[in-house]
């Protein structure tokens, strides 16, 4: 009689229908919202392969980008460019950021300078892209006489020396170092908090264990929390590789562009994107399609990366 | 294998046979968590080569107790402690102790098997790997005789490469077994490990318990009582921070002295 | 039908329980040897084997008590169901059964003593079949103790009836002569009073019988009016 509504009564029965009604009618719609959200995505997609794909030729990779007007080329430099400079920006931060999410996980979880560096990692992961340009500008492109002149009038002495060494060494002018520098400021709160996170994966049980049979915490960490943390930090690590790949606005000042291949690292250096940001503002249709194809060609980068990320190191 | 509770004199190859009624000694122990106070006025002699058990209800200070012979509370912050424990005479708040050297003489067991995921023959060497010990051959011996002390080693010789991971409950802990007397440990603690193993698992880590301590000292935490019935040598009552009574098995199960310890065991509180 | 068949995984659990058993039997042996004893005291008109008989007894007590404490230890310690209960309660129970029986030779025993100090009384040999169904009975009784088989101890109830009805015919024999040898009626007496001790020898046997079957079977055969048979 009272709320128990029987499927088997004809007023059940009814109430049921018109549920099941209302079920189907959200299944519907949130079906239709799903497939929605794929449209923009599949023509991206579809977009780049179009037009990218007629001009993707081995040729791609071996050649110099053509002169403005000209037919054929290639943008090898960019592709060898964009590694380059990911390579130093992993090399920077991926360091940086492990070691300190292990300092903040393991040794000092509740200190006040890790929650610290949580709370600006966070801060950090929203930071606009271009204004990592601009302090690698500041910090790497722009000349140091300044800075020089300053440890200069230092006091005589051993400490004077060394701290002249590094800075007379560090790099400056426009270059793959400073594009590099850009890119590592980008990716370095991302892999902060994923390897924060990673390590915080690592069953607690483990770590009791290793201690209860007799480990120092260097060992616990190297020997048991790292193995086990890896597969995600270098998830973190992958995810990071590929936001990085595809940022024009760090690069714009501080590698600038090249035609050619580079020599040094201390020159400035061609990029994908900003390849890719030149060659679409040009007036000639040879230049924007390869825009297209190089568009496509870091797609494909971007996604072996992402999906290396996931596959491959998925945990077990 | 050099225990640093072994006292320097003594030669480990003429163990001394009269087995000492104090060789895990508490004096007046009082444990803190921060301000809030878990033990108070512990005192009890532990005897050697035998199994004891700590029983009492939940919060009642067994496992926190248990925890402080190999001084794993001190991962905590904020722990700290009045009185003292002494191990085969010795202090272990000793200052001249390391705790490394003291927890590799000490083998514990947890409640919840917890193997490394790394193979079953890299699980048991861990103990020797991080003491700096590499000899191939020593490792391999040493792997069979632990794997052999846990009754594990038939059922695993043939697959030591393999991923612990893929034990049963029942052999994990075992495993866990094995891996904590890797190190000849002189005192093996367990807290309640067969909690989470099903009754034909646990009679037979039961039955290892029984014959290993003919070699080691062992003090077990167990919620159950009949566990500690059919283990134990001397049981132990806990009650909210307190020791209750302290006696051999038989006497706590069959005429408890303490009220408190009789309404416990035969279920009218707790 | 329990059997034991395969170990216990935890191996202190079976070392007691064999030595529990162990105990029982050992005073089944030596219940049986001071029953023989008391029978060759009152038939070869010895007193040593009385004597024995009545020293030996305290063995036996002694062994009673071991037994209540093991089984009482088994039951603290390995907290045993099933066939296991009923083995341990059954043994508790069989040491009392067996201990009265070796209380029952004592008593035979002394009054054998006793009667050795007279004449022999020939109606004494009318005894013999009455011993010899008691003693068979026992012997059976812990031959099914230690075989755990029910069969026989089945069928004690039914020779229980034979060894009472033994017993009424010879308390008549015995008043019917008494009558006639006013001398001789400490004597009967006596007599009447062995063959009474036998009888409830022969009862304990059946207790145990009773016991057994429960152990086995898990039934309950105590107090039933039906008599077994096979």
């Amino acid at each position: 009689m009272a709320d128990t509504e029987h499927f088997f009564t004809a007023a059940g029965a009814h109430r049921a229908g018109i549920r099941s009604f209302g079920n189907k009618v959200l299944n519907v719609v949130c079906v239709a919202l799903a497939l929605l959200t794929l449209i923009p995505l599949v023509s991206i997609v579809f977009l780049v392969l179009k037009n990218g794909l007629p001009l993707l030729t081995p040729a791609i990779f071996t050649e110099l980008p053509p002169a403005a007007g000209q037919a054929g080329g290639g943008f090898g430099n960019a592709v060898v460019g964009t590694f380059q400079m990911v390579g130093i920006a992993l090399a920077i931060a991926a360091p940086l950021g492990i070691l300190s999410a292990v300092y903040i996980n393991e040794y000092a979880p509740t200190s006040r300078l890790s929650n610290t560096v949580r709370f600006v990692a966070k801060l950090l992961t929203g930071i606009p892209s271009i204004i990592c340009g601009v302090f690698a500008y500041a910090v790497i492109v722009l000349p140091k006489t300044g800075l020089i002149e300053a440890v200069q009038g230092w006091r005589e002495g051993w400490f004077r020396d060394i701290a002249l060494w590094i800075v007379t060494s560090l790099p400056s002018g426009f270059s793959a170092w400073a594009g590099g520098f850009a890119l590592s400021i980008l990716m370095l709160p991302t892999i902060l908090i994923t390897a924060e996170q990673a390590l915080l994966g690592v069953s607690k049980a483990y770590r009791e264990a290793s201690y209860g049979l007799g480990a120092t915490r260097f060992q616990t960490i190297w020997r048991i929390v790292l193995p086990d943390a890896v597969p995600a930090i270098m998830t973190g690590i992958m995810l990071s590789v590929a936001r990085a790949a595809g940022e024009t606005a760090p690069l714009i000042f501080t590698a600038l562009f090249s035609q050619f291949w580079a020599q040094s690292l201390n020159e400035p250096t061609a990029s994908l994107s900003v390849l890719i940001y030149n060659f679409s503002t040009l007036p000639y249709e040879h230049q924007q399609n390869m825009a297209w194809t190089a568009s496509l060609v870091l797609v494909i980068l971007v996604t072996i990366s992402n999906v290396t990320a996931q596959v491959v190191f998925r945990k077990r | 294998m050099e225990s640093e509770l072994k006292s320097p004199a003594a030669d480990p190859s003429t163990a001394s046979p009269e087995p000492r009624p104090d060789f895990i000694q508490v004096k007046d122990f009082n444990f803190f968590y921060g301000r809030k106070q878990a033990l108070f006025d512990i005192t009890m002699d532990i005897p050697e080569r035998q199994v004891t058990a700590f029983i009492g209800p939940s919060g009642c200070g067994k496992s926190t107790l248990l925890r402080n012979f190999n001084r794993m509370n001190d991962l905590i912050d904020g722990t700290h402690h009045t009185g003292d424990i002494t191990i085969n005479g010795r202090s272990i708040y000793d200052p001249k102790l390391e705790i490394i050297a003291l927890r590799r003489s000490i083998g514990m067991v947890f409640q919840k098997s917890n193997p490394f995921p790394k193979s079953i023959y890299e699980n048991i060497v861990y103990s020797l790997r991080i003491a700096g010990r590499r000899n191939r051959k020593f490792l391999d011996e040493t792997v069979e005789r632990s794997l052999r002390g846990a009754a594990l080693w038939d059922e695993v010789k043939d697959r030591l490469n393999e991923s612990a991971l893929g034990l049963s409950g029942g052999q994990m802990q075992r495993l866990c077994i094995a891996r904590a007397i890797a190190n000849n440990p002189e005192v093996l603690l367990m807290d309640e490990p067969c909690s989470a193993l099903d009754p034909i698992a646990t009679a037979k880590v039961e039955e290892l318990i029984h014959e290993l301590k003919k070699d080691f000292t062992i003090v077990i935490v167990t919620h159950n009582m009949q566990q500690a019935t059919r283990c134990s040598d001397r049981t132990a009552f806990f009650y909210l921070g307190r020791l209750i009574e302290f006696d051999t098995t038989e006497k706590i199960f069959s005429n408890p002295s303490q009220k408190q310890t009789e309404d416990y065991i035969t279920g009218r509180f707790g | 039908m329990a059997e034991g068949t395969g170990r216990h995984i935890l191996g202190s659990f079976d070392n007691a329980l064999e030595t529990l058993r162990n105990n029982v039997l050992m005073m089944g042996r030596l219940a049986e040897r001071n029953l023989a004893n008391a029978a060759k005291g009152l038939f070869e008109r010895d007193d040593d084997p009385c004597n024995i008989v009545i020293a030996d007894d305290e063995e036996i007590d002694t062994l009673e008590i071991q037994v209540d404490q093991e089984g009482v230890l088994i039951l603290t310690r390995f907290q045993p169901v099933a066939n296991d209960l009923r083995q341990v309660i059954t043994s508790m129970k069989s040491s009392v059964n067996i201990e009265r029986i070796a209380d029952q030779a004592v008593n035979i025993a002394r009054r054998a003593r006793k009667l050795n100090a007279h004449p022999e009384l020939p109606v004494i040999h009318s005894l013999e079949p009455m011993f010899a169904h008691a003693s068979s009975m026992f012997a059976d009784a812990l031959r099914a103790y230690s075989d755990n088989s029910a069969e026989i101890a089945r069928g004690l109830k039914a020779r229980d009836k034979e060894l009472d009805e033994m017993n009424r015919q010879f308390a008549r024999t015995c008043t019917e002569r008494m009558a006639g040898e006013p001398d001789s009626v400490r004597g009967y007496l006596n007599l009447i009073f062995i063959a009474r001790f036998l009888e409830r020898v022969g009862d304990h046997a059946t207790n145990l019988g009773e016991d057994i079957v429960f152990a086995v079977d898990a039934e309950e055969i105590r107090h039933t009016q039906a008599s077994r048979t096979d």
